[in-house]
């Protein structure tokens, strides 16, 4: 049997035209970048941070030259005491928190555009960034003076508002065993908001007053503190393991990009994959609110970026835009601190001026891209 | 003949509204089925069915003998592969990327895709002529294009049976036909077709079997040339026999001869 189309002559498929081939996108991401090639990009990239942290380190208040520090580092002469100081109690833990931050920041924000199938995805999308202030806020306004195990009750508590809200978050959008991906949006959006608005009680009643509604809104704008170092170290080890387990799901990431139905039927367990994953972005984004407040735009523009650079593959997403985030951050954090020295610029204020603009430039320049 | 995927009796209702009741077919190792059914007729729901996707209201869906909606994942995911007619990617992803998607089923969580995968992929690219397509961005392709990039990414899952929803929506009478010709060599590799269509035009050539679904939820099977008459598709359109469009007269009368 054979129809009169069947007969009709057509071109072979194989000649079949191909259209615009290769063309402004194949600049935008310099075509296919292979392993090797990857590979020295993310030794190169890793190299310059820690290069940045070296230089961030010597810059400040009190400047400490650079070879005094590579000096020190090679046990060819020590540092003064007061260098010592200055260094090991106040920068580099500082900096080292930036890193932190910044690249938990950057991989949650991963994470969650790929969640959410959305390139405009930030951390504190599903309402982290309400149950982070809440907790800070009674930590600042109550408990200026309690520490656990390093920990500031400003951190701890922050940490805690943030995993529980995310929590609460998705138990509110899961309905018949499902998790919609709007209403996780949305309802994320009406904690969230409702939290952060509450803030405004604490400080009506701050018994410290006037002090304690500083601290607040300069954490609220994000400042990137001191921290001890058993807190770093502590933070330190909750960020390798979100690390480790956020590696076998950025294969995941990828098939989540087919949408829920084609997922399924390739056989992914779509519910215990999207807890996994926010699990995984909750404690990094709790991580990063613990230690430098809430930073806005970081989270959004790393993967954004890195996603340009280097395509859409998100294992390839998760080594770079954890190295970039950091770098970023460190760079943001030195800036914050030097520009208007001694006195000081919140971290997440700058990140504003810099993170405004661009998010506008992507969202006028790629429109068709961010339907929800 | 062996059976692949066989309907009993089946019935589907979303909340309160009924969209098929009592179908009942078998599909054969090697064929290549068609479904036909006016807009809303419970085509998609049929497909979503025999995927796993959804479960049976009454009745028993058996893909080898097992229930596709209970089946392990993995195991269903090497049997059957759905192409949806709308795949919609947020991110910048490549054919080959998407195609590679795929082999999922294969993959665990921590090892990644070997020597085999890689084959599988290719052979995909292959057959659909998309190799050439590799690092172009899905999102930019054309509608014909897309299409043979939604079935590489269905074949590269290696399953027996190929689900296709509406594969020739949207697309010229040269795509078409590419796509049928597709179609005989899927057939001649031995992978199952079962494709809801409404470019009845296209089903008397490339296809050895089709089912009509009626509004009244009764269906008509039988070879596409016997049952795709006009007064059996106004039945199921629901249009006046008379007022049928000429190039489908043309094309059902060369199938009669």
């Amino acid at each position: 049997m054979e129809t009169e189309l069947n007969k009709v002559a057509i071109s072979p498929l194989t000649s079949a035209p191909l259209g615009r081939r290769q063309g402004d996108r194949a600049l935008k991401t310099f075509g296919p970048i292979n392993p090797s090639t990857f590979l020295i990009i993310t030794l190169l990239l890793l190299l310059t941070l820690a290069g940045a942290i070296i230089v961030s380190v010597s810059l400040g208040a009190t400047h400490i030259p650079l070879r005094a520090i590579l000096s020190a580092l090679l046990h060819r002469q020590p540092l003064t005491e007061t260098q010592h100081t200055i260094l090991f109690a106040i920068r580099l833990p500082r900096i080292l928190a930036s890193s932190i931050v910044g690249a938990a920041l950057a991989v949650s924000g991963l994470m969650f555009q790929g969640l959410f199938r959305n390139p405009m995805a930030d951390p504190y999308i599903i309402g982290a960034s309400g149950g982070a202030a809440l907790g800070a806020c009674i930590g600042i306004v109550f408990l200026s003076q309690f520490t656990v195990y390093g920990f500031s009750a400003t951190a701890l508590l922050a940490f805690i508002g943030a995993v529980l809200t995310m929590m609460v978050v998705y138990a509110l959008a899961r309905s018949r065993g499902r998790t919609g991906g709007v209403t996780l949006l949305l309802a994320g959006f009406a904690v969230g908001t409702m939290l952060t608005n509450s803030t405004y009680l604490f400080e009506l009643f701050d018994p410290n007053s006037s002090s304690g509604i500083r601290i607040v809104a300069a954490w609220l704008h994000g400042t990137i503190g001191v921290p001890e170092w058993k807190q770093l170290t502590a933070t330190t080890c909750l960020f390798a393991l979100a690390m480790v387990a956020a590696f076998p799901l950025m294969r995941r990431l990828n098939t989540l990009a087919l949408g829920d139905d084609y997922a399924h039927q390739l056989g992914i367990r779509i519910e215990a994959t999207r807890i996994a994953i926010i699990l995984v972005g909750s404690l990094l984004t709790a991580i990063a609110v613990s230690l430098g407040g809430l930073i806005s735009f970081a989270g959004l523009i790393i993967p954004h970026v890195a996603r340009l650079i280097f395509g859409p593959n998100n294992v390839r997403l998760l080594a770079i835009t954890a190295i970039g985030g950091a770098l970023f951050l460190v760079i943001a954090d030195t800036l914050a601190r030097t520009v208007l020295a001694p006195s000081e610029l919140p971290v997440g204020i700058l990140m504003v001026f810099l993170g405004g603009p661009f998010f506008i430039y992507l969202l006028r320049k790629g429109k068709r891209e961010y339907a929800l | 003949m062996t059976p692949l995927l066989q309907f009993f009796n089946v019935g589907f209702h979303y909340d309160e509204r009924q969209v098929l009741s009592n179908v009942s077919f078998t599909v054969h190792a090697g064929t290549c089925v068609a479904l036909v059914g006016a807009n809303g007729s419970g085509k998609t729901t049929l497909l979503r069915m025999a995927s796993g996707a959804l479960a049976a209201s009454s009745g028993v869906v058996s893909l080898e003998g097992q229930t596709p909606s209970k089946m392990p994942h993995r195991l269903r995911s090497r049997l059957v592969a759905l192409v949806p007619q709308q795949l919609d990617i947020p991110f910048d992803f490549t054919v080959q990327q998407i195609v590679a998607q795929g082999r999922t089923p294969y993959l665990g969580l921590l090892r990644g895709p070997s020597q085999t995968d890689h084959l599988a992929v290719e052979r995909a690219l292959d057959l659909t002529d998309t190799a050439d397509l590799r690092h172009r961005i899905f999102n930019e392709l054309s509608g014909g294009e897309r299409q043979r990039v939604k079935i590489a990414l269905g074949l590269a899952q290696e399953a027996k049976l190929l689900l296709l929803d509406e594969p020739t929506q949207n697309l010229d009478i040269g795509r078409q036909t590419e796509l049928l010709i597709l179609f005989d060599r899927l057939r001649d590799e031995g992978i199952t077709i079962l494709a809801s269509i409404h470019d009845i035009h296209l089903i008397p050539g490339s296809f050895s079997e089709a089912h009509i679904l009626n509004p009244d939820q009764s269906m008509t099977s039988g070879m596409p040339a016997d049952i795709l008459t006009s007064e059996n598709l106004s039945k199921a359109f629901r249009f006046t026999p008379g007022r049928f469009p000429s190039t489908f007269h043309q094309a059902l009368a060369q199938e009669a001869q």
